[in-house]
């Protein structure tokens, strides 16, 4: 079923020299109930203009977005976003962050305060931040922000979740570690109708692979995409996916796909 | 692009016509208006007062300027650099700080009386605090790697803080000039107010103390604005002179 | 950590007795006490002053032109700046005005506003808020403009309203660079402050340091520039305990100097 699609979507700038820059060009993805898809590609390529398309904070040129089978306009809290560099409110602790969207958006507009409260407490201990909740910001580990961020995320209970490369700020173990850790949170080994849709963004092809249902491989100049892959590694993913022979196959699969582009970007 | 630009003059030309219209109606034949302002500004110009006093008061801004700038730039690079130096003058400059530089005029008026050297030492005084902080920033700003690179290029000390130290301390060094030169301007203004004030009709001159002969001798508001838009126009003009030399003295810098 | 602080404070102390040796060094050998007192004289003035009362009535009264004129230019510029940062064709139309009054100093007010309000309370309060309005509105339209759109997209992606984000974001957003921009107000507003009692009131610090010069009683004059620093300096101490309260997520709190 379903969930999110977008269709046919071309988004273009107006360039300074008057003419058009087109960021990316005739895109379609369905996104199923349940599923883990993941975006990859190389810099430039237009990930995250996809990303924010989806999230309504862009709207496309041409092409249409649609949720539920409806379309949409602009940003609201079904399509729930976790940003690269975490976005979170430097005045607000744990607790604050993560109660926000609740608090000041329609999403917890039926709730109480006790309930709110009760809801921020179960995310923060689903996350691991149990202890943590009247720190700030600045006092929190990379690794501890990106959770508050997911929590924060989360509370809201969006349809889908729109995560634009969110551990790409952090060292390579953090990163091992949060990939499992995301896993467990999205409920890697729940059926597909008790999961949450996440849309997933990054350029680290092997968090791809591990991570993912689907991956949709785009290219550059424009940015389309190229392919669509179904990832067929079993769940629950650990460890020891990263070692069978699928999971490198995959990785290299992918990785000649977008090499050369990758090569232009860095010679450009 | 031309939409914009007429959106900006909207307003004031919008003030000005109201204050014209309103004021015309006003019976005092005191009441200044943008049509006699202008007559006042054009006559002065035509006898010389306004030029005069201008030239005047920015003679003594650029004396106390260079005054303040050669203590401070090199004062500030030592304390930047030499951390011993640092401590131990700057107890003085923040205690003096706060001290804006009109509160010294009475104390330079005793010690000058009221010609241009206490005028000069108020626009040196204003001007310093400025360009010292600044100056001593920007060479504690400075990247360790670059001294470190320098060292191991085989420079001297000295050298080093010229070709080193200097340069990469120059934009923060510019920027105290910047807002020394508008705290100069400032004080001078003020000053020649203070002094036109105690001294009355004769004294220093410049167009602060022209301001004020205006208000209490002769009352001419007219005048006394066309002073005021004249200070304000010197302002911006000094300060687009020091940007200039400064993007002139650091090509390096973008924009 | 202790002993780093009785060090600066001990050389603090160093550098000031050196200061003040210099001092009485040069008040002996020029000999004319009108002119240069020995900072004997002018700590008993000091001394004096302030344990007749002279001294603190002065400096309460042009604290409270300065907390006066603050609380005005604040309640003028702050909405203002508001307005202008979120909505950029208003600040296209104010702007230039702005620009075009802005190297006005308020000390160059000063005839004009003699002539309008005459010698009294309204004249230093006036040139004080015209000083300090300019620092707050630009600071609080910077302080809008560059609060993280990041932010401000994570609360649209959370449904959050309009309204909900100018005065849940934007607004704490912007509060760390408000408060920097009141405290140039402040230093701004206590600049005017003397030049206009000196000129234009028959009370405050800024006219007590012209009534002992004119008395030619030195010693009381330095006695009240001294006032004005120490008042000045504590003010600015203040406005940033106040930043440290009021924001003590920002890291520039923590470390504030």
């Amino acid at each position: 079923m379903t969930r999110l699609r977008i269709d046919h979507a071309t988004k273009s700038f107006p360039a300074a020299n008057g003419k058009e820059t087109v960021a990316v060009h005739d895109v379609t993805l369905d996104v199923a109930q349940g599923e883990f898809l993941v975006i990859v590609g190389p810099s430039g390529c237009g990930k995250t203009t996809v990303l924010n398309m989806l999230a309504g904070l862009q709207l496309p040129t041409s092409g249409s977005v649609i949720l539920d089978d409806k379309p949409i306009a602009g940003p609201g809290p079904e399509r729930g976003v976790m940003f690269q560099d975490y976005a979170l409110f430097p005045w607000c602790t744990v607790s604050g962050n993560i109660e926000f969207g609740l608090r000041h958006g329609p999403a917890g507009a039926k709730l109480d305060a006790t309930a709110r409260r009760e809801r921020v407490r179960h995310y923060v201990d689903l996350v691991g931040l149990v202890g943590s909740e009247e720190k700030y910001p600045h006092q929190l580990s990379g690794g501890m922000r990106q959770r508050v961020a997911l929590a924060r995320l989360m509370a809201i209970e969006p349809a889908v979740l729109l995560m634009d490369e969110p551990l790409a700020a952090l060292d390579a173990q953090t990163r091992l570690i949060l990939q499992d850790e995301l896993l467990r949170i999205w409920g890697q080994d729940r059926p597909a109708t008790e999961r949450r849709t996440v849309v997933f963004i990054t350029h680290a092809i092997d968090e791809a692979v591990f991570l993912a249902d689907r991956i949709a491989v785009m290219t550059t100049h424009p940015g389309r995409i190229k392919e669509v892959i179904d990832v067929n590694l079993p769940r629950a993913r650990n460890d020891a996916t990263r070692a069978l022979p699928e999971f490198q196959a995959l990785t290299q699969h992918i990785w000649q796909s977008i090499r050369d582009e990758a090569y232009r970007a860095t010679v450009a | 692009m031309t939409a914009r630009f007429a959106q900006g003059w909207l307003l004031p030309i919008a003030l000005i016509a109201t204050w014209q219209a309103v004021g015309s109606t006003v019976q005092n034949p005191r009441m200044p208006l943008p049509s006699k302002v202008v007559t006042a500004f054009l006559r002065m110009i035509a006898d010389g007062d306004l030029p005069m006093a201008i030239a005047q008061s920015l003679s003594r801004v650029f004396m106390g300027f260079m005054v303040a700038a050669s203590i401070a730039i090199p004062l500030g690079l030592a304390m930047g650099h030499v951390r011993a130096i640092e401590r131990n003058v700057d107890p003085l400059v923040e205690s003096f700080r706060p001290v804006a530089a009109i509160a010294i005029l009475p104390l330079a008026i005793l010690w000058f009386g009221t010609g241009t050297g206490a005028a000069v030492l108020i626009v040196a005084y204003a001007a310093f605090f400025p360009i010292i902080i600044n100056t001593v920033a920007g060479a504690k700003r400075i990247n360790p790697t670059l001294l470190q690179a320098a060292a191991t290029m085989g420079l001297t000390r000295m050298r080093t803080i010229r070709t080193v130290v200097v340069p990469a301390a120059l934009p923060s060094i510019g920027v105290g000039l910047r807002i020394g030169m508008g705290v100069a301007w400032t004080a001078i203004v003020a000053a020649e107010l203070a002094v036109g004030a105690k001294a009355g009709g004769g004294g220093s001159g410049g167009i602060g103390q022209m301001m004020f002969v205006f208000y209490a001798y002769s009352i001419e508001l007219n005048r006394i604005i066309v002073c005021m838009i004249g200070v304000g126009i010197v302002a911006l003009l000094l300060d687009r002179l020091i940007r200039w030399a400064l993007r002139a003295a650091m090509p390096w810098t973008a924009r | 950590m202790r002993t780093t602080r009785t060090r600066s404070v001990l050389i603090y102390l160093r550098t000031m007795a050196l200061f003040l040796a210099a001092w009485a060094l040069a008040a002996w050998w020029k000999d004319k006490p009108v002119l240069l007192p020995s900072p004997l004289a002018a700590i008993e003035a000091f001394v004096e002053l302030a344990g007749g009362m002279e001294l603190f009535e002065h400096a309460g009264i042009s604290l409270a032109r300065l907390l006066l004129s603050l609380a005005l230019a604040s309640a003028l510029a702050i909405p203002l700046g508001l307005a202008m940062g979120l909505r950029p064709t208003l600040d296209r139309v104010v702007d230039p005005t702005v620009e075009l009054l802005r190297p006005i100093s308020g000390i160059a007010w000063i005839p004009l506003a003699l002539f309008i309000f005459g010698i009294g309370n309204a004249l230093p309060v006036f040139i004080m808020t015209y000083a300090a309005f300019f620092p707050i509105l630009l600071g609080t339209i910077a302080a809008v403009r560059t609060v993280d759109a990041r932010l401000v997209d994570a609360a649209r992606t959370m449904g959050v309203p309009r309204r909900g984000i100018v005065t849940h974001v934007v607004m704490p957003a912007a509060l760390p660079s408000l408060l920097v921009a009141l405290r140039l107000g402040v230093a701004s507003a206590w600049t005017a402050v003397v030049a206009a009692e000196l000129i234009g009131a028959p009370s405050g610090l800024g006219y007590a340091i012209e009534w002992y010069r004119e008395l030619l009683m030195t010693p009381q004059v330095m006695a009240f520039i001294a006032m004005i620093g120490i008042l000045g300096y504590l003010c600015d101490r203040a406005v940033r305990e106040l930043s440290v309260a009021l924001t003590p997520w920002a890291p520039e709190s923590a470390a504030s100097r």
